[in-house]
């Protein structure tokens, strides 16, 4: 019998309910509480999400965010800032001593984004992963990741693009270099992609959660199995969500 | 004086610094890393800006203080090293 981890298919929440789940799993698992857990989630209002070590007003027009009703949060992983609006985000987390997971940081962005490339070659896109922490597709950008490891435990997220609006994310995102934004937005576009791109119509967000489920079973050769959040998880995403993710001391502390 | 500095580590990520330094005696009086990469565990980076205070602002000093640091706390870089750090902040020197 295969090994069965928990599914979490949490739909659409606020940037701080979200991030504040992932943390919650991760504490959860981390204490032996909850199975490994793949999550698929959504993102309303739109918001940014930026790298823990990133600047919060270097990074994001606080104004444009508010005029186009888009949110802000902080992660707990590393890596750059990511416009989340029309998209797929995945969330794993699994204990560091799990045999399905290489103990070296690097090897398992990959062995994760290899569940995520077989999902998409479910949808029929066929994909590679581009170390450090992205999936491209025909030359192009369709998946960033980030991981982080605390309490011997590893969470690793990222998305998957299903529609993408490059003009829309440089209203929201600062540019080192104003002179430059119309050439960099001309640059993203032409290494940006997404599966309403390549596949010149619109999926469900259902079939795509399908078909990424599917990638992840086959990845890890497990049996994901539909489930809920726990009540202590749910009272530490309220914890969090409140403590960490929706607080200013957080999202604006670097 | 307070200065910034963007610095693009090779085959890695982008490195955003603000330095505040003494110009009169060449040290730092403190040093914000901020950027798109990866550390683990990632408070490491806030013990590395703590780390570098009243550090001299000189290369091999630099460098040899934050290799030591990385090595001794077995920090784990993706995207970054000691080298780019070091780099980025002399960037901010004028």
């Amino acid at each position: 019998m295969k090994e069965q981890w928990r599914l979490l298919q949490t739909g659409f929440n606020t940037a701080s309910t979200n991030m504040a789940i992932d943390r919650a799993v991760l504490v959860a698992n981390s204490e032996g509480k909850v199975p490994p857990t793949v999550r698929f989630y959504a993102w309303k209002p739109p918001a940014i999400s930026i790298g823990y070590f990133q600047s919060l007003a270097e990074e994001i027009d606080l104004d444009a965010c508010k005029t186009h009703g888009v949110d802000y949060v902080r992660r707990i992983t590393g890596g750059g800032a990511v416009f989340h609006e029309s998209e797929l985000t995945y969330s794993i987390v699994i204990p560091e001593s799990h045999s399905q997971i290489p103990k070296n940081v690097l090897e398992s962005y990959g062995r994760i984004c290899g569940a995520v490339m077989k999902g998409l070659s479910n949808l029929g896109i066929e994909s590679k992963y581009a170390p450090i922490n992205d999936i491209i597709a025909y030359g192009k950008k369709i998946s960033g990741n980030a991981q982080t490891r605390k309490a011997r435990t590893v969470l690793q997220h990222g998305t998957v693009l299903t529609d993408v609006d490059v003009d829309k994310m440089f209203l929201l995102l600062k540019v080192p270099n104003e002179k430059i934004k119309d050439k960099l937005i001309a640059d993203v576009k032409q290494r940006v992609t997404s599966v309403r791109n390549i596949l010149e119509k619109d999926l469900p967000f259902e079939k795509i959660a399908q078909a990424m489920k599917a990638g992840f079973e086959e990845e890890f050769n497990i049996e994901l199995v539909e489930g809920e959040l726990t009540e202590a998880e749910i009272a530490l995403t309220q914890k969090f969500e409140k403590e960490c993710f929706g607080a200013k001391d957080w999202n604006h502390r670097r | 004086m307070q200065s910034k500095s963007v610095y693009k580590v090779p085959n890695g990520k982008l490195l955003k610094i603000i330095l505040d330094y003494n110009e009169k005696n060449n040290f730092i009086n403190s040093v914000r890393i901020a950027g798109d990469f990866f550390a683990y565990p990632e408070e490491s980076i806030e013990f590395i800006e703590n780390e570098l205070k009243n550090a001299l602002l000189e290369r091999e000093a630099l460098l040899k203080k934050i290799r030591h640091f990385v090595k001794e706390h077995k920090i784990q870089f993706i995207g970054l090293n000691a080298e780019g750090l070091t780099e980025g902040i002399l960037m901010c020197k004028a």
